[in-house]
C-alpha cells in the first residue's frame, strides 16, 4: 500500500510486509486454502522455495538407508518352510494393529472436523478402508461441530458395511469437548456400533495431540452462522484473527495432561467401557519416552505417535515446520514393551517410509493426507489402489531385507545404525533402545 | 431367586394390574416408610433433588445422561444428586433424598436383573464425616428397613417366598467387609478374571454376592473406576476412601459410597483424570472455592433395595413404570 523503496537483505522482508498487510491472518494460510488445502511440514513461515522443495526434499525418517544384508537366515527357515525359494509375495502383511486383526500394517488415521476431512471424502475413506480390512480412525470433534447422527455414523457405517468379518476396527476419538457430548458413550451403547463393539472392533483413542500443531487443540475456520451457533453452545473459542474476508477461527482447548491425568484417564476408558479397545495419540512431544511408556503401563492396546511431518485441515504456519519432534527422532526415543502396538503416523504414503518407520519400531503407519488425496482422485477405489501400490512395496521391501513379516524388521535394516547415532557421526536422530 | 417370571415387562396394563407388582410396592411403601423414619431419627433431613441441571454425575460403564433443551441451553436429567448433595450441606449438613435418577445403560445390561433407566436412590450426604461413620449409617438404615418389613408385611413377603431366616445375620447387625484388593483375590481364587484396576464386573459381583451369607462392604475401590469426587486416600495415592455394600444372596449391589473431595484443586484435577472437561462443572466449581464441606455419604438403590426385600428377580419386577435398557417403554 505505501511500499517504499526500502529493503532488507538477507531478513525476510517479504515475510514482514505480508504480515504488515495482514496482520494476525498471516499467521495462518490464506483462509481461502480452507476445505480444499491439506496442510503439514512445507507449508510454514520458511520461503515460499523451502515450502515447495519440502514435498521432494527427503526428512530425517526419509534420509535413512535401507540396507539388505547379505546373509539371510530367516529366508532359510522360509525356504524350509516353504520347499522352495520364498520370494516377496510370500511376505505375509497381516499384523495386530492395537488389538484388532489388520490385513495390512497400517491404518487410515483421524481426519478431524475440518472441512477437508470430515464430508463425502472422509465417507468414501471409510468404506475403501473397511474393504482393505485395516482399522480406521475418526478425529475429534466431529460431534460437537456436526451432531451425533452425522459423518460420524456415516463413517461407521459404510466401514461396517464394507468390512469383511474378523479384520478391521473402528476407533473413534475423544477430546474435551467431545466429553462435552459424551461422544464414547454415546457410540458405546449405539446400536449401530453394536456389531463392531461385541466383535471386539470398536476402539476409543484419547485424543492428546497432532503432530502438526503439538500442544493446540483443534482448529477450523467457521462462516458467521456456524460461529454463532458454535457460541451460543459455548462449545469453542471463536477468534476474530483471520481478518474480515477470511470468517472465524474456532479453536477447541488442547487438553491438560500430566502423568497421573493420562494414566487415570486411560483406566476410566477400561472401567467404563471394557469391550472397547482403548487407544492413545500423542503429538511429538519432547516428553514421547515418558508418554508412550505411561499410556502402555496404563493398559492401552496402541499408543499412536503423529510426528512433527504429520498433516492437518488447518494450523498455524509457525507450528507445521518449527515446533514437535520429526517422527524418526519419536521413534527413537520410544522404548516400545514386547508386544505392544506402536502407531506412526506423518507424510505416510509409500513402502519405504513406512518400512523404515517399522523398522524404526513402529507396528503399523497411518495414512492421512494420503488417504484423502486417493479418495479425491477416486472416491469409488482411489485408497484401494494406493495401497495395492504401497502393500507390494512392502513386500519388496520386507523380501529384501531377508524377512516375511513386518514384525520382524529391526534398526538393523537401516542406515545409519542407531549406534552411529549414539556416536555422534551422523545427524540422524536415532536414540538409544532397549 | 426362584420365582417363575417372564424375562421382560409385560404390556403396562397388564404389570400395573399384576399382584405381584401390588405386593412388591407394599414392600417398597414401608421400606421409605422405614427409612425416612431412620434417617428423620438421625438428624438427618429430606430434601428434594433438582431435576435437571448444566451437568450431572458423569456416569460411567457405557451408561449416559439425557439431553434437555433448557431455554436454549443444554441441561442433563439428572443421573445422580451428588454434586446437589455436597452444595447443600452449607445449609444442611445431615441431609437425604429420595431421588429420582435417569441412566441410559448400555442395551446388554437389560438382561442383569439390577439395571433399569429410571429408578430412584435413597441418597445421604453427612459433613465432616468419615467412611466409617457413613458405613454404619448405611448398615442401620438397611438393618432398620429389614426389621421394620418383617413386622410390617410379613405375610406379603412370605407369598413372595420369601424366607425371615435369610436375614437373621442382617438382623443382628453381621456385616462384614473386604478391601477391593481381597475382593479380586476372591475371585481369582474363584475362577474369575477381575481387573485390579477397574469396577468389579457385573458378574463378579454376583459370583461374590452368591457366595456371601450376610452383606458386606467392599472399601477402596482403585481410582479410575469412580467419579471425581470420591476422595483419595491422602496416605494411599490411587487407592480411594469409598466402598460399595453388596447384599448376600446374589442380589448384588444396594449402595455405593464415600468420603467426598472437597478441595478446589483437587476436584479440577480429579476431574481432568476422568476425562471431564471442568468448565462444565462452572456452577459447582464456584462453590467449590468458596469452600465445600468434607464430607461422607451414600445412594442406596430402591428398586435394588425392593428387589433384595422381596426377592423378585429382576428390578423390573419392582418398579411401576419399568424402563429396560435398550428397550423403548412407555
Amino acid at each position: 500500500m505505501n511500499a517504499t523503496s526500502l529493503t532488507a537483505g538477507g531478513f525476510p522482508e517479504e515475510g514482514v510486509r505480508a504480515r504488515a498487510r495482514r496482520g494476525a491472518a498471516e499467521v495462518f494460510p490464506p483462509a481461502g486454502a480452507y476445505g480444499t488445502g491439506l496442510f503439514g511440514a512445507g507449508h510454514g513461515s520458511g520461503p515460499a522455495t523451502a515450502a515447495t522443495a519440502a514435498a521432494t526434499v527427503p526428512d530425517e525418517l526419509d534420509a535413512l538407508r535401507l540396507v539388505p544384508p547379505v546373509f539371510m537366515p530367516r529366508r532359510l527357515e522360509k525356504l524350509i518352510e516353504l520347499g522352495r525359494e520364498p520370494g516377496h509375495g510370500d511376505v505375509d502383511l497381516r499384523t495386530g494393529v492395537g488389538g484388532f486383526a489388520s490385513e495390512l500394517p497400517l491404518y487410515l488415521s483421524a481426519f478431524g472436523s475440518t472441512r477437508a476431512g470430515s464430508g463425502d471424502l472422509a465417507v468414501a475413506a471409510a468404506r475403501q478402508a473397511g474393504r482393505l480390512g485395516i482399522p480406521m480412525v475418526v478425529g475429534e470433534n466431529m460431534v460437537p461441530v456436526h451432531g451425533y447422527r452425522s459423518v460420524l455414523l456415516a463413517r461407521v457405517e459404510a466401514y461396517t458395511e464394507a468390512a469383511a468379518e474378523g479384520v478391521g476396527g473402528v476407533v473413534v476419538q475423544q477430546s474435551t469437548e467431545d466429553a462435552d457430548s459424551e461422544v464414547w458413550n454415546l457410540l458405546y451403547s449405539d446400536p449401530a456400533s453394536r456389531a463392531l463393539r461385541d466383535s471386539g472392533r470398536l476402539g476409543f483413542e484419547l485424543k492428546i495431540g497432532q503432530g502438526a500443531k503439538p500442544g493446540l487443540g483443534g482448529m477450523t475456520v467457521v462462516g458467521a452462522a456456524e460461529a454463532e451457533r458454535l457460541a451460543a453452545a459455548c462449545r469453542f473459542t471463536l477468534g476474530e484473527e483471520l481478518g474480515a474476508d477470511g470468517g472465524r477461527l474456532r479453536c477447541a482447548t488442547p487438553g491438560t495432561f500430566t502423568e497421573e491425568i493420562v494414566r487415570q484417564q486411560l483406566r476410566f476408558m477400561r472401567n467404563n467401557f471394557p469391550l472397547a479397545r482403548t487407544w492413545v495419540k500423542f503429538h511429538p512431544g519432547r516428553d514421547i519416552g515418558a508418554a508412550t511408556g505411561t499410556a502402555w503401563a496404563a493398559g492401552a492396546d496402541a499408543v499412536t505417535v503423529d510426528g512433527a511431518e504429520g498433516g492437518t485441515g488447518w494450523a498455524p504456519r509457525v507450528f507445521l515446520d518449527g515446533v514437535g519432534l520429526p517422527l524418526a527422532a519419536c521413534l527413537g526415543l520410544i522404548d516400545r514393551p514386547e508386544g505392544a502396538s506402536l502407531l506412526a503416523s506423518g507424510r505416510m504414503w509409500e513402502g519405504g517410509r513406512a518400512v523404515r518407520a517399522l523398522a524404526l519400531g513402529a507396528t503399523a503407519v497411518g495414512l492421512g493426507r494420503a488417504a484423502l488425496l486417493a479418495v479425491d482422485e477416486d472416491p469409488e477405489h482411489g485408497l484401494e489402489r494406493l495401497t495395492e501400490a504401497l502393500a507390494l512395496e512392502l513386500r519388496l521391501l520386507i523380501s529384501a531385507l531377508g524377512q516375511y513379516r513386518p514384525s520382524a524388521l529391526s534398526r538393523a535394516d537401516l542406515w545409519p545404525p542407531a549406534a552411529a547415532a549414539d556416536a555422534g557421526s551422523t545427524a540422524v536422530p536415532v536414540g538409544p533402545r532397549r | 431367586m426362584e420365582h417363575a417370571h417372564t424375562p421382560t415387562p409385560p404390556p403396562l396394563g397388564e404389570h400395573l394390574r399384576s399382584p405381584r407388582l401390588r405386593s412388591a410396592m407394599l414392600v417398597q411403601q414401608e421400606a421409605l416408610y422405614a427409612t425416612r423414619e431412620f434417617l428423620r431419627g438421625e438428624g438427618f433431613i429430606e430434601l428434594l433433588p433438582p431435576l435437571v441441571g448444566p451437568v450431572t454425575d458423569p456416569g460411567g460403564r457405557g451408561a449416559k445422561a439425557l439431553d434437555v433443551d433448557y431455554y436454549g441451553q443444554p441441561y442433563k436429567l439428572m443421573t445422580s444428586a451428588i454434586l446437589y448433595k455436597q452444595a447443600s450441606l452449607s445449609g444442611f449438613p445431615k441431609l437425604f433424598y429420595i431421588a429420582p435418577n435417569v441412566r441410559v445403560e448400555p442395551p446388554e445390561t437389560a438382561g442383569t436383573g439390577r439395571h433399569l433407566v429410571e429408578f430412584h436412590q435413597i441418597d445421604v450426604e453427612m459433613a465432616g464425616a468419615s467412611r466409617q461413620d457413613v458405613q454404619e449409617i448405611a448398615a442401620g438404615l438397611l438393618a432398620r428397613v429389614v426389621e421394620h418389613v418383617w413386622t410390617a408385611v410379613p405375610d406379603v413377603l412370605r407369598e413372595l417366598g420369601r424366607s425371615e431366616s435369610e436375614f437373621d445375620e442382617l438382623r443382628a447387625g453381621k456385616f462384614e467387609t473386604c478391601t477391593h484388593e481381597e475382593a479380586v483375590a476372591r475371585l481369582a481364587a474363584l475362577g474369575h478374571a477381575q481387573s485390579p484396576d477397574a469396577e468389579i464386573d457385573w458378574e463378579a459381583e454376583r459370583i461374590l454376592s452368591l457366595d456371601a451369607g450376610c452383606p458386606f462392604f467392599v472399601n477402596d475401590y482403585p481410582k479410575g473406576s469412580r467419579g471425581f469426587y470420591d476422595r483419595e486416600d491422602p496416605a494411599r495415592p490411587g487407592v480411594l476412601r469409598n466402598f460399595d455394600l453388596i447384599a448376600h444372596g446374589g442380589y448384588g449391589e444396594l449402595v455405593s459410597g464415600s468420603e467426598r473431595e472437597a478441595d478446589y484443586a483437587t476436584i479440577v484435577t480429579r476431574m481432568r483424570e476422568s476425562g471431564e472437561n471442568p468448565a462444565k462443572y462452572a456452577w459447582y466449581l464456584e462453590l467449590a472455592r468458596e469452600g465445600l464441606s468434607p464430607s461422607a455419604g451414600f445412594g442406596m438403590g430402591l428398586q435394588r433395595l425392593v428387589r433384595f426385600l422381596t426377592g423378585l428377580d429382576a428390578l423390573w419386577q419392582v418398579s411401576a413404570y419399568p424402563k429396560l435398557p435398550g428397550v423403548i417403554a412407555p
